[in-house]
């Protein structure tokens, strides 16, 4: 190891919730012009470690050294001023307010007392150019950009804070596979800059493509810090997660015969301006994929199917018949049996506030209760067969569902839908954020419900996911789809071109299935 | 109760956990008002005194049992006041036509509430239009309804006979306005705790986005909701026009700030999505007591006004410091 002191250092870091440790005795090193990846479930720590270093909590014990020198944040602010910024995993950008406000959120600059717009923009530019942002407008509402857009505004917003170590927790999580590229060239360009990054993330090829040293965290422990490159990713979800790994993904069936009426069909349907006549089928048993780049529809495609959106063109067919579906009340009932998995469990999923008993049997209510009156018994039988079939692991059922951790939070939201035993599963980028154990627990799931003859429809920016869960996948582009691949067709290098709309002649003949 | 963790869970909460701290608080705050009553005077202590106070307090428990579903809604009504004098002076209108009507009276006043009910709720779940705003335009209109129809003078008409019976008289000493409470009490915890239409509320409460996407009638829930809170208040209205023998002018007027301490002083969240009827109930009771006292101590109105104002942010400041759950 070098001689000279490093940038910054964790000594003995320890910090408790109530009963519950969060740390235990943790120590990092982070040297200059490095990027050091951290590694771990959720609940493993990673979090609080950063919230440490962010001077977001305070620690039990233990010691910080910057420059060599110790030091203690009282707040954020403090921490931003000695060089040290973060990135969080859910986004702190204000939506009605600009791109260039946002970056600028505090301390802007000021000419005679008030802000000074000009050099406010200007600020703003360089940061979204450092960023790789360039495309984005400074004056433009951050409302009206997509989720993948706002994360780039969120790297350049800690930019303009000029860090010395910048720390990204899960900050690629939502974005397509053509951005993520885009903030890696911006991040190796920091790195050599000579700015330390601490990088947080649950996708091992970017930890493999970006990371120089890594630390595998576990139950707030320290595991192992290594050099990038020197360990199988077999070890490191070893250590991870302290058991054997074997496959992530369940393996799929063979194609079968298509037979009869799919419980699914859309024939058409269109909602300027996001879905121009989409098109798609699902059978029992299937699971379909939707691909493509972030914000070309999926997202509206499936509000339109479970009747969140107003004003929809075109047909949906439930097994075979076509039905109108007015509201999420009318696309969970019986006869339909639709259910939605959206893509914030925390705002949209669940009520973090409530019970975990009540966010369980919250959709499934009119299954367990007579006229209106909750039956106890069956209500109880419910939720101690999901918690028990999920694996849902909580301190009992009358916490509230935030105190969960963030996988088996989704596991709940999961969970509440699957007793209502649906036949139409639709989901929202269920693995968002989430450790490997519990992705590949809902990976399990998915196969296991399609195979007791679920037709289930997957959205999901993650290309692993496509490839490894889907039967086919719908890659959409602009508010359509454009193409379908099937079986051995779902590769990383098809799913990239057709979410690009390009084609690529060495991907063969691809012969369109409706 | 079905709170009771499942077998699925490992162990039992420890019982700080369970207990509601503001429930307990409100509790602790009323035995402690009670103790300053007793040093002026030993009547504070004995059962007629203790039934006076829960009769008067079941008028704004009955009241404050509506606004209490509407407060977890995270939504709030201020048609009350005029919605209490509309139930009151409807109700006793009815008495006016004849026989049919001396039957009639309570169910027609209440109706009238819910009505009223009705018309805030289509206008918060429907159109949209803030809680704080349109109740307080339905309040205006109910009151030039109610100032119109009276013509701005105190209403000849008289309670019937039953609403006198409801809020006046006692059997073997317990008035039967507190038999009214514990009724209404009784169907309000049945109706949060163990239905479907319960669990909504706390739901819509709570994230009303994700109540919606469960697939919940959150507009139906929030209009009915509305409805009963306006049924509650003009039955509440009956009630009191039953006590004082008829309905007078802006008899409602006394009921909407200490309606809404009641339920936030009991532990409800002002923002919705908390808080348990047991807290109303202590809400209601305290702020009883603490009007009793205040006058009994011979406090000028100004500062029984300035005292239970003050008493109020203290208790909220109290209780906002306290269970926050973070995400």
């Amino acid at each position: 190891m070098t001689e000279t002191t490093p940038l910054f250092r964790l000594e003995g870091i320890s910090k408790r919730y109530g009963g519950v440790r969060a740390l235990e005795n943790a120590d990092l090193t982070v040297e200059a012009g490095r990027v050091h990846a951290i590694l771990g479930e959720n609940g493993a720590g990673k979090s609080t470690l950063i919230k440490v270093i962010a001077g977001v909590v305070q620690p039990d014990e233990g010691r910080m050294l910057l420059d060599g020198r110790e030091i203690s944040f009282r707040d954020p602010a403090a921490a931003n001023a000695a060089g040290i910024v973060c990135i969080f995993q859910e986004l702190s950008l204000i939506p009605d307010l600009s791109v260039a406000d946002n970056i600028i959120a505090s301390d802007p600059p000021t000419r005679f007392g008030m802000i000074d717009r000009r050099a406010q923009r200007r600020l703003a530019e360089d940061a979204l150019a450092r960023a790789g942002g360039v495309d984005i407008h400074p004056a433009a509402l951050v409302k009206d950009l997509p989720l993948s857009r706002r994360q780039i505004i969120e790297i350049a917003k800690a930019l303009a804070r000029k860090p010395r170590l910048l720390i990204l927790d899960e900050a690629t999580s939502a974005l397509t596979a053509a951005d993520v590229k885009t903030v890696f060239e911006v991040l190796k360009r920091l790195r050599s800059e000579g700015i330390a990054l601490l990088y947080i993330s649950h996708r091992m090829h970017e930890i493999a493509e970006l990371a120089d040293d890594c630390t595998v965290f576990r139950n707030g422990r320290k595991i192992a810090t290594y050099r990038a490159g020197t360990k199988s990713d077999n070890e490191v979800v070893e250590m991870m997660i302290g058991r054997e790994y074997h496959h992530v993904f369940p393996s799929k069936p063979e194609p079968k015969p298509a037979t009869g009426a799919p419980v699914l069909e859309v024939r058409n349907l269109g909602w300027a301006p996001r879905l121009n006549g989409v098109s798609l089928t699902a059978r029992a048993g299937e699971v379909v994929g939707l691909g493509g780049l972030d914000g070309q529809g999926q997202r509206e495609l499936l509000l339109a199917l479970f009747g969140v959106l107003r004003g929809i063109s075109g047909e949906v067919l439930i097994d075979g018949k076509p039905r109108r579906i007015s509201s999420p009340r009318a696309a969970k009932d019986d006869d339909i049996g639709m259910a939605l998995i959206p893509e914030d469990r925390k705002t949209e999923g669940l009520m973090l506030p409530m019970s975990v008993r009540d966010n369980l049997s919250f959709a499934a209510m009119s299954h367990l209760s007579k006229g209106g009156i909750i039956d106890p018994g069956a209500e109880r039988r419910a939720i101690d067969e999901m918690i028990q079939l999920l694996a849902i692991k909580t301190d009992g059922t009358a916490v509230p569902a935030g105190s969960l951790s963030g996988g088996n939070q989704q596991k709940v939201v999961i969970a509440k839908w699957l007793m209502r035993e649906p036949r139409i599963i639709l989901l929202n980028d269920p693995t968002r954020g989430i450790d490997v154990g519990t992705k590949q627990e809902i990976y399990a799931l998915l196969r296991r419900l399609a195979d007791a003859g679920a037709a289930i429809v997957l959205y999901s920016t993650d290309y692993d996911e496509l490839i490894g869960c889907c039967d086919k996948v719908l890659v959409m582009y602009d508010g359509a789809i454009k193409r379908t691949l099937t079986g051995a067709e779902i590769t990383e290098r098809a799913l990239i071109a057709s979410a690009l709309n390009i084609d690529v002649a060495e991907a063969g003949p691809a012969p369109a299935l409706a | 109760m079905s709170d009771t963790t499942a077998q699925a869970a490992t162990k039992s909460r420890p019982w700080r956990q369970r207990i509601d701290l503001p429930v307990v608080t409100a509790f602790g705050c009323i035995v402690i008002l009670l103790a300053i009553g007793s040093l002026y005077s030993p009547n504070f202590l004995s059962p007629e005194y203790l039934l006076q106070q829960l009769k008067v307090g079941a008028f704004l428990g009955v009241i404050a049992t509506g606004m209490m579903l509407v407060i977890l809604l995270g939504q709030i009504d201020l048609s009350v006041p005029w919605t209490v004098t509309l139930g009151a002076m409807m109700a006793s209108a009815a008495v006016s036509w004849g026989p049919a009507g001396e039957v009639f009276a309570i169910p027609f006043g209440v109706l009238c509430g819910i009505a009223i009910g009705l018309v805030n709720g289509i206008g918060v779940a429907y159109l949209r239009i803030p809680s704080m705003i349109i109740t307080l335009a339905v309040n205006a209109v109910a009151q030039g309804l109610m100032v119109a129809y009276t013509g701005g003078f105190a209403p000849q008409d008289s309670a019937s006979a039953a609403m006198k019976v409801l809020a006046a008289q006692s059997t073997f000493g317990v008035p039967h306005a507190v038999l009214v409470w514990v009724v209404v009490g009784a169907l309000a915890v049945f109706m949060l705790t163990r239905t479907t239409f319960g669990r909504a509320v706390y739901g819509i409460g709570n994230k009303e986005v994700a109540a919606y996407l469960s697939g919940v009638p959150t507009q139906r829930v929030v209009m009915i909701a509305f409805a009963l809170c306006g049924g509650l208040a003009a039955f509440g209205g009956v009630l009191l026009a039953g006590y004082a023998g008829k309905a007078a002018q802006s008899m409602g007027d006394a009921y909407l700030l200490p309606a809404i301490a009641a339920v936030v002083l009991g532990g409800t969240s002002i923002l919705g999505g908390r808080g348990s009827y047991l807290g109303t109930v202590a809400g209601v009771i305290l702020i009883t007591l603490l009007q009793s006292i205040l006058s009994v101590m011979q406090i000028a109105e100004f500062g029984r006004q300035i005292i239970y104002g003050v008493v109020i942010i203290g208790m909220l400041l109290l209780y906002g410091r306290s269970g926050k759950v973070s995400s």
